[in-house]
């Protein structure tokens, strides 16, 4: 058990922090709107409004946040969560269950973190902007006991400029913009009474204090969201916008838009559009342009997993390029999104890079939305391509792969193009001809129209990072995700003349001299009575010295040794198999009353010295100590410990090692 | 003479019923039943291969549930007013190969007479690849009764015992979650908590051989749902630890597959099946058995077949006698000094029930606690009553005076009685059940005059000499019985 604690210490990780691998959309657990992405410390930090289903009281068919989460990655493919950072219950001057905890955003400044949100007050209607402030951007973060004076609006974007003075942006009456005072806390300026424009059919509201200025030079049209930043000596305000006709039966929706100027507060020169209008109406759109390692990106949403109703958003990715003038190349939406998968990753697959004009995509499930996508190659020929895996963590490894298909099929999955390399061979059988009499039928059922997990072993294992292609070489299949496996490392050969091992910490003996697996007709374990197995092991023992077979001298990962995966990778079988495995050890001097303490699958006979000292007979599992020899003396030099194990179905392995009169190991010698 | 012919017929009549209380009666052939589940006054099983049993009353089984899907070993729990199913789609080893896939799926009723019956489709919440130490087969549920979390364990010898988490909202598998290895050299494994433990089961030995199957059920326990699972020497069941909870015995081998129903408070079964009933040609056959906890272990009970006992409170130690009259035994005494050591020693006879008999009223006899002396009015023969029907892990008895039909029966105005001749009437049929403390509980069938069958009142100790029926409370030994072998 020398690997324990690593082991633990994954599990650990793995089961306290959320995690996604992502394609777009980036987080497939959760909706995640408005996504502000950040960078601090080489990290990107993205702040998302939360999308919740509106709870009972609450107005169904519109939009509804009551808290939210931070996420962090270091390659924009895996995303983890780190939990609930903000709460409506916990902001003092919010309503509890005002379910309006709209975009946000985050920065640094004097050593802290100011997390900026808007929200319902307590009094009065509309939306406040609050401050909550941090020295960790995951929190916990301290509310501020007052919304900013002045801010009266939603979507708030804080802007630092290289100077360290810093501009705060929001929409309210038209996009504002204003500078904070050092504090981070309050504006900086006057306020002005400025008189509420009367709704039809609401009571006139009391003039309002407003601070900062409405920007100048923006289109007409519904704008919100504003998000600016620096690039150069170039200032970006950057905001969903309408520009479609507004009026009867119309309903144009959002692109995203930009405007720069040389000044952090304009006035701004409208410049075009970033991202053009949803094809599938999703009435909304928001997002943020950051830079990281390199590369600038817009993370924006899209209501991928809430077909039907556009109030529930996801968060994705693109990257984003400019022109030499400074200006913004229109940003196309795609699934495949940013960044480099590991080929070890789960990889959704189907949000493609490209494919074949008759490849389709829908979610896999209507209701149950966050179990993603499929994407289904129609016909042999069809194809899908993936760019941007990296092979380079592979080893020793095959493939998995979710599919489903309503008829028996064939599919491939190749590097780089529809006709390249291929690396693995997918043959799916869903509709099972009896292969064997006798075969129980309960368990070759029909599996047509059903997702199976399948697979396979590689043909070729790809370098460095490259494309993967999948391509349909029968009839119609549907793929949900793929991931190639390493398969884990259960021994290693050890050279001749290599250092002596040690017993391992519950001393038992990793190193083992295998002979090469022999076949034996064995269907059933149940004939492995005492006198059977002592006639078997005569037999084999009398024909040991006259076999030219090979012997392998191996050192386990583990504390057993893996005789199953041995036959699998040095012999012709591994069900029905005959092991022999030797061990010589070397004592400092003689150990007395010491017992041989020994597991395995299935049935062994153990020689110490040549002397026969235990025999696991019958149908036998692999359980430590599960049977000792007689007391024995390990003499001063070299002590020879031989096995035999047989076993016909099972997972054939051993394990040994010497416990003293009380059960505990013998460590003090070294195998050679 | 009469009496002395009256005696061996006695004991013919009673080792004849012992072959008819060997196992759950009707048809209750199944392999790998699932945890038992009640939906409307019935009892479900699924097993392996589809299909599964519904019982009644508990005691006698038939086939007729259904579950789609095939495969193997599935385990049921009901969240909420809905069932949650869970399956291997396939058969491990008995399939071909190690590619193994686990499914859930939700109904709203198990009866399939019911029009609200009507499975989900079913989900994958997990795999094994065929090339991993692992075989994702034989799964079992456990809604964590501390903290609302659905886990499952699954696997087979073929590799770990692997522990995931679902969602008990939707039974998909929480996002995220990734396996962990649990435990080795077992299959069928169950996961069940009490008192601040997390108890793994698993089934160990050999299967599928019929009365050569050495299946038998083993635990490990731990403070944590994810482990490590330790046995009674401190052994990791990632080792291969485990402690007996089941063998074979009782004229039945290789029990397996383990679930766990909560009666009531103090009051649990297990259900397995056997591989082998001696009884019935050796066919796989659904076990259900007291499941008692001994220094925090739980332990297979055994099933209770009747016998002649004194039935003694767990308040006082008196024993449940007829309020007679006390007869005095005659004997020689001889004064200390005056005894010869060389006399040779003899045998006393004990009192017989001819003795005394003839003093007893004709009519009903109130019941009472008194100081237990072996005496015919404080033997009570219990014995099964077929045609009564039963309830889980057992059928309904009829506790009479030993040698006599003089029955014990409840009252009307919940008190006791021994009317003179059994008739069959309910509120003369006993429900005995062994408790999670090795103690027993007794309830009549019927209470007279109150309408359905009880499962609330039971024989009561309102005093040390005074049985009564009063409603179940496991925490205090005014409801509990010791049935001591009468000697």
């Amino acid at each position: 058990m020398r690997h324990q604690p690593l082991f633990l210490l994954c599990t650990l990780l793995s089961t306290f922090i959320g995690s996604a691998t992502a394609q777009n959309p980036i987080i497939r657990d959760q909706y995640t709107a408005d996504p502000t992405a950040r960078v601090f410390n080489n990290k990107v930090y993205l702040y998302p409004s939360h999308d919740i289903f509106p709870p009972a009281g609450q107005r169904q068919d519109w939009f509804c946040m009551a808290d939210y989460h931070v996420f962090s990655s270091e390659n924009l493919t895996e995303w983890t969560d780190h939990g609930m950072i903000l709460s409506q219950e916990t902001v003092p001057w919010g309503k509890p269950d005002g379910y309006s905890m709209w975009a946000p955003d985050c920065v640094f400044k004097n050593g802290k973190y100011y997390f900026y949100f808007p929200n319902a007050p307590k009094s009065g209607r509309g939306f406040a902007i609050g401050v909550a402030t941090s020295d960790s951007p995951t929190g916990p973060f301290t509310c501020e006991p007052e919304p900013i004076k002045g801010v009266s609006g939603i979507d708030p974007c804080v802007l630092v400029d290289d100077d360290g003075s810093a501009y705060i942006y929001w929409s309210g009456m038209g996009i504002r913009g204003a500078k904070l005072k050092g504090n981070m806390l309050e504006l900086d300026g006057e306020l002005q009474e400025v008189k509420m424009p009367r709704r039809e059919g609401m009571p006139e509201m009391p003039p309002m204090k407003v601070g900062g200025q409405a920007m100048e030079g923006l289109p007409d049209g519904f704008k919100e969201g504003p998000f600016a930043f620096k690039r150069g000596d170039w200032y970006y305000l950057t905001f969903p916008w309408v520009r479609g006709e507004t009026g009867e039966g119309k309903n144009p929706t959002e692109t995203l838009a930009y405007s720069m100027s040389k000044s952090p507060l304009g006035p701004w020169d409208f410049k075009g559009i970033i991202m053009a209008e949803h094809a599938n109406h999703c009435w909304t759109n928001h997002h943020s342009i950051v830079e990281y390692k390199g590369q600038w990106y817009l993370f924006y949403h899209h209501n991928a997993f809430s077909p039907r109703d556009d109030k529930r958003r996801s968060a994705q990715i693109e990257k984003l390029f400019f022109n030499a003038d400074g200006t913004i190349r229109e940003v196309k939406e795609t699934m495949r999104g940013v960044g480099i998968n590991q080929a070890t990753e789960k990889i959704e697959i189907d949000r493609y890079s490209t494919a074949s004009s008759d490849v389709t995509t829908a979610l896999i499930d209507t209701v149950n939305t966050f179990r993603s996508y499929q994407a289904t190659l129609p016909k042999k020929g069809s194809w899908m391509l993936y760019k941007d895996v990296d092979f380079s963590g592979l080893t020793d490894s095959y493939l998995i792969v979710s599919a489903l298909a309503p008829e028996n099929t064939e599919f491939f999955v190749r590097e780089k193009n529809a006709k390249g390399k291929v690396i693995a061979k997918i043959k799916m059988t869903v509709k099972s001809e009896i292969t064997r009499p006798g075969m129980p039928t309960p368990f070759r059922r029909d599996q047509s129209n059903q997702w199976l997990t399948l697979t396979v072993p590689l043909e070729y294992t790809p370098k460095g990072v490259t494309d993967l292609c999948v391509t349909c070489e029968g009839d119609a299949v549907s793929i949900d995700w793929l991931q190639f496996k390493n398969r884990p490392l259960y021994f290693t050969p050890v050279a001749s003349g290599a250092e002596p091992s040690q017993p391992d910490d519950q001393g038992f003996i990793r190193r083992w001299r295998l002979m090469e697996p022999i076949a034996v007709d064995v269907r059933s374990n149940v004939i492995f009575t005492d006198s059977w197995l002592r006639n078997k092991f005569a037999d084999e023992l009398a024909k040991l010295p006259k076999q030219k077979a090979k012997w392998y001298t191996l050192e386990s990962e583990n504390y057993n040794m893996k005789l199953f995966r041995f036959a699998e990778k040095y012999g012709k079988q591994t069900y029905g198999s005959f092991f022999w495995c030797e061990t010589v050890i070397d004592c400092p001097e003689d150990i007395q009353n010491v017992r041989l303490a020994c597991g395995s699958n299935g049935a062994s006979l153990w020689w110490l010295n040549g002397e026969e000292v235990l025999l696991l007979e019958g149908d036998r599992r692999m359980v430590v100590d599960d049977g000792v020899s007689q007391r024995l003396t390990l003499k001063k030099g070299q002590n020879t410990l031989r096995c035999a194990v047989i076993n016909g179905p099972g997972l054939s392995d051993l394990c040994a090692r010497f416990i003293d009169e009380k059960g505990n190991p013998i460590t003090n010698f070294q195998i050679q | 003479m009469k009496r002395y012919i009256l005696f061996p017929l006695f004991i013919l009549h009673f080792s004849f019923f012992i072959s008819r209380v060997a196992a759950q009666t009707g048809a209750p052939y199944i392999h790998d039943p699932s945890t038992i589940a009640e939906c409307e006054g019935k009892y479900y099983t699924f097993g392996t291969g589809g299909g599964g049993l519904i019982s009644d009353d508990g005691w006698s089984w038939h086939s007729g549930a259904e579950r789609p899907g095939g495969g193997a070993a599935p385990d049921v729990l009901k969240i909420g007013d809905r069932y949650l199913i869970i399956y291997g789609a396939t058969g491990g080893g008995l399939g071909g190969g190690h590619n193994g896939r686990i499914l859930t799926m939700w109904n709203k009723t198990l009866d399939p007479k019911s029009p609200d019956f009507k499975f989900t489709t079913a989900v994958e919440v997990c795999a094994s690849d065929g090339m991993e130490d692992q075989d994702a087969i034989d799964p079992g549920l456990l809604l964590d009764p501390t903290t609302g979390r659905l886990w499952a364990s699954y696997g087979t010898y073929f590799g770990t015992i692997r522990l995931i988490e679902l969602d008990p909202k939707t039974g998909f598998r929480v996002k995220g979650n990734k396996e962990k290895d649990i435990a080795i050299d077992c299959e069928a494994t169950d996961l069940i908590y009490k008192d601040g433990w997390y108890y793994l089961l698993g089934t160990h030995g050999t299967c599928c051989d019929g009365v050569n199957s050495t299946y038998n059920i083993v635990v490990g326990r731990s403070r944590s749902v994810e482990g490590p699972f330790l046995d009674n020497v401190g052994r990791d069941m990632y080792q291969g630890g485990g402690r007996m909870v089941i063998t074979a015995g009782d004229r039945k081998t290789g029990p397996g597959h383990f679930g766990r129903t909560i009666i009531d408070e103090g009051v649990e079964v297990m259900s397995c099946h056997f591989e082998a009933d001696f009884d019935r040609s050796g066919r796989s056959v659904l076990g259900i058995l007291p499941l008692l906890w001994r220094d925090g272990w739980p332990v297979a009970g055994e099933q209770f077949r009747g016998g002649t006992f004194e039935i003694e409170s767990a308040r006082r130690g008196y024993s449940l006698e007829l309020a007679v009259d006390f007869v005095r035994m005659q004997q020689e005494r001889q004064r200390f000094w005056q005894m010869d050591p060389n006399e040779p020693l003899k045998a006393l006879p004990e009192q017989k029930l001819e003795e005394v008999i003839g003093n007893w009223p004709q009519g009903t006899i109130p019941l009472r606690c008194g100081d237990y002396m072996f005496r015919p009015h404080q033997h009570w023969t219990i014995t099964p009553v077929p045609e009564a029907g039963g309830y889980l892990s057992a059928p309904y008895f009829k506790i009479t005076i030993a040698g006599t039909e003089r029955a014990l029966a409840a009252t009307a105005n919940l008190e006791l009685t021994a009317v003179p001749a059994f008739t069959g009437a309910a509120e003369q049929l006993w429900r005995i059940e062994q408790l999670t403390d090795g103690n027993f509980r007794l309830l009549p069938k019927a209470i007279p005059g109150r309408e359905g069958i009880n499962t609330l009142y039971v024989l009561y100790s309102a005093a040390d000499s005074t049985p009564t029926l009063a409603a179940w409370d496991f925490s205090t030994d005014n409801a509990k019985w010791h049935l001591r072998t009468a000697k």
